[in-house]
């Protein structure tokens, strides 16, 4: 084929190469439309089973709520569940002070962040924080340490978990109502947050 | 044959008439002389720009059968327009058709050579056509086209002589197994029964001058067919069946004509040129004189029609899948709508359901879900109790010892974990890799062995008691010495004095992790 022949097939060429160019064009557009169109057919079905099997299970919802409610709200009243209530874990340690005859406690707070162990609890949509509550007090003797931290978990102030204590012997030794001990302790206040009705999780 | 434009040249007319749809257009007729030229121009101007196939019907034509050395491609083109050039040096209008091999042993290629001997005949009407931007298909002989008549009635004679009247002679065209051999314009002059006993004597001669080109002999039959479009030569049939008893005679006349063909009356009547072309209308021949430089306009058609018909079917193709896809989303979108109102339906019907629950601030599972984790939270939580009651029951029966500092942890990490040196109890190390994963309680225990009055040997075997006695106990993993009273380490340098004294001397420290089961 030479130019002359070119020249003479210009017009049908250049209409051969419209129609494979819009043909192409229109088949990758249409197919791309057919694919997204597929996933979200595919994600419609899900959500139409979802519903179905939140439907045919609402009765056992019903019963899962009052078996479990009652529960949950006393979570919250003791500042488990919501936000943190630090003012109740103060009074919580002046008045575990108190009931174990202590010397006074010095403590300190960090910045609420998450906790580290919530995969082990296996938590769903539930979002689980922790602080970490440094505590310095005096004691007279080793027993002391249980009693206060026993008389803190009567408190109802929430849920801590003690990581770590340590105790040193006070040099200076016997003389009577003096502390003997000094305690360095670090517990983690645990909270828990869950999605309201309505937030789209649920 | 596709719509087109026919065209016949003879010395004296020149024949025009479109072919459309399979049949015959308007048959128009024009005189081979400038006047005719003119007209025929005119013609052209107002016939629209189809591809132009032609015939030629003149005495100025040569028909040569020969074999040639069998060959193949290149060789055999080479070969064959080597002959055409020897044979037609003065005319481009000449072609070489192969019409099978010989018997012989070596099978030679046989050839039918013909040409048209004068074309000057043509070229003044191809150079109209050309110059009105019409493709040329082909330059044929006039009896080239007759082929397909033997088809079109099954003859199967081997030898047949094929014999029209036309306005310049009697045609005489001899078919051997249905391959064109050769044919000759003859004429003959005379009228009424005359000129049919001339016809009849031309017919006797043509016999006569096919045994002397040794096409065949005198002895073999020869079937006539006899061309007569208007009934003419109805006679002729019963002179040449008189006075040639070994000769076959058929004669076609109209009725069987139109009936065969289907070539309508008004065409036959006007000439038996339009015969001919509706001969070249149903099939045109093999045998196309055309030089390369005359067809290239229409070998450019062809490949403009077949780029627009590429292009027919890809748009074709294109819309069809197009089409299914749009089905496609159509159906899919259906099901997707179709889904869409369950859900929501389900939805309505659940959110009702949902009317009859108790209020709570998140849903059945989250209230489940965060009960379990509270519970499981307390499951997990742990106190220093167990770690000192532990200890502080090997200390009764270790009085030596004296704890001067104690450490818990409940972590991942033990207590104390990044001091180095530490000397794990035996068979311990595996398990503790094993649970390093989990959280487990551990306990640091600081202290002396009092009293010591520099018996590093007693000091050592106290605690070494002491730690023996901690490892038995069955919720301890393991017990590490970190430090000792005295490093006896041999990589280590050691000094110090042996003075013995009833007082204290020096201390005797010591540094304990006691590590618990992962599962206390």
């Amino acid at each position: 084929m030479n130019a002359y022949d070119l020249r003479a097939l210009r017009n049908p060429l250049i209409a051969l190469a419209i129609v494979l160019a819009v043909g192409a064009q229109a088949i990758y557009y249409l197919n791309q439309l057919v694919t997204s169109s597929r996933e979200e057919l595919a994600k419609q079905v899900v959500q139409m089973r979802d519903a179905r099997t939140r439907l045919q299970k609402s009765g056992e919802e019903k019963q899962v709520i009052v078996r479990y409610l009652g529960d949950y709200q006393a979570l919250q009243r003791i500042g488990f569940v919501g936000d943190e209530q630090r003012l109740n874990w103060l009074e919580g340690l002046r008045l575990s002070n108190q009931q174990a005859q202590l010397f006074g406690i010095n403590y300190q707070i960090s910045a609420q962040q998450p906790y580290p162990y919530a995969a082990e609890l296996d938590p769903g949509q539930l979002t689980l924080y922790q602080s970490e509550m440094k505590l310095g007090f005096s004691l007279l003797h080793e027993g002391d340490l249980m009693r206060f931290l026993n008389a803190l978990a009567q408190q109802g102030a929430g849920f801590f978990s003690v990581r770590e204590c340590k105790l040193d012997r006070l040099g200076g030794g016997t003389v009577r109502f003096q502390p003997n001990l000094h305690a360095e302790c670090s517990l983690n206040w645990i909270t828990l947050r869950a999605p309201a009705v309505g937030d789209g999780k649920s | 044959m596709a719509d087109s434009l026919l065209i016949s040249v003879s010395a004296t007319r020149v024949s025009a008439a479109p072919w459309r749809g399979g049949g015959f257009g308007e048959y128009t007729v024009f005189d081979n002389d400038e006047n005719g030229l003119a007209a025929f121009k005119e013609y052209l101007s107002r016939a629209p720009r189809l591809p132009v196939h032609m015939v030629v019907d003149a005495v100025e034509e040569d028909y040569r059968f020969e074999s040639l050395p069998h060959s193949y491609g290149r060789d055999r083109r080479e070969m064959v327009n080597r002959k055409l050039k020897q044979h037609y040096r003065n005319t481009p209008y000449a072609s070489a058709h192969m019409q099978g091999r010989d018997s012989g042993k070596r099978r030679d290629d046989r050839y039918l050579f013909c040409a048209l001997i004068n074309p000057d005949l043509i070229n003044s009407w191809l150079q109209l056509i050309t110059e009105r931007e019409m493709p040329v298909a082909g330059v044929y002989l006039l009896p080239t086209v007759s082929a397909v008549l033997l088809d079109k009635l099954k003859i199967t004679q081997p030898n047949l002589l094929l014999v029209s009247i036309h306005e310049s002679g009697m045609r005489l065209t001899f078919f051997r197994d249905q391959k064109l051999r050769i044919s000759r314009l003859a004429r003959t002059e005379g009228g009424g029964h005359d000129a049919l006993k001339n016809y009849a004597a031309e017919i006797s001669n043509t016999r006569l001058y096919l045994h002397a080109l040794r096409v065949m002999t005198l002895d073999e039959p020869l079937s006539v067919l006899i061309i007569d479009r208007d009934d003419s030569l109805a006679e002729l049939t019963q002179l040449i069946a008189r006075d040639s008893p070994n000769i076959e005679c058929r004669h076609l006349g109209r009725q069987e004509i139109i009936s065969t063909l289907r070539i309508r009356a008004q065409a036959l009547d006007s000439s038996i040129t339009a015969f001919y072309l509706y001969l070249l209308g149903l099939r045109a021949p093999a045998n196309n004189l055309a030089p390369a430089g005359v067809t290239l306009g229409f070998r450019q058609h062809q490949a403009r029609r077949a780029i627009y018909a590429l292009t027919g079917v890809a748009a074709t193709a294109a819309a069809i899948w197009c089409t299914l896809s749009l089905y496609q989303l159509y159906d899919i979108g259906s099901d997707v709508e179709s889904a869409k109102r369950s859900t929501a339906e389900l939805q309505a019907k659940y959110k009702a359901a949902t009317l009859q629950f108790p209020s709570a601030p998140t849903n059945a599972e989250n209230l489940r879900r965060a009960v379990e984790v509270s519970q499981r939270i307390g499951a997990t939580t742990r106190s220093p109790e167990l770690m000192m009651d532990i200890v502080s029951e090997a200390l009764e029966n270790h009085p030596a010892i004296v704890i001067r500092s104690f450490g818990w942890r409940y972590d991942r990490n033990e207590i104390g974990a990044d001091t180095a040196g530490a000397k794990a109890a035996p068979g311990a190390a595996a398990a503790a890799a094993a649970d390093s994963g989990r959280r487990k309680q551990s306990g640091s225990i600081e202290g002396e062995v009092r009293p010591f009055r520099g018996d590093y040997r007693a000091a050592i075997e106290a605690i070494q008691s002491f730690v023996g006695t901690l490892s038995k106990r069955p919720e301890v993993a393991e017990v590490k010495v970190i430090k000792l009273p005295l490093d006896i380490d041999q990589k280590l340098s050691l000094s110090g004095n042996t003075v013995e004294s009833r007082e204290q001397t020096g201390k005797a420290e010591f540094r304990l992790v006691v590590v618990l089961k992962p599962t206390v």
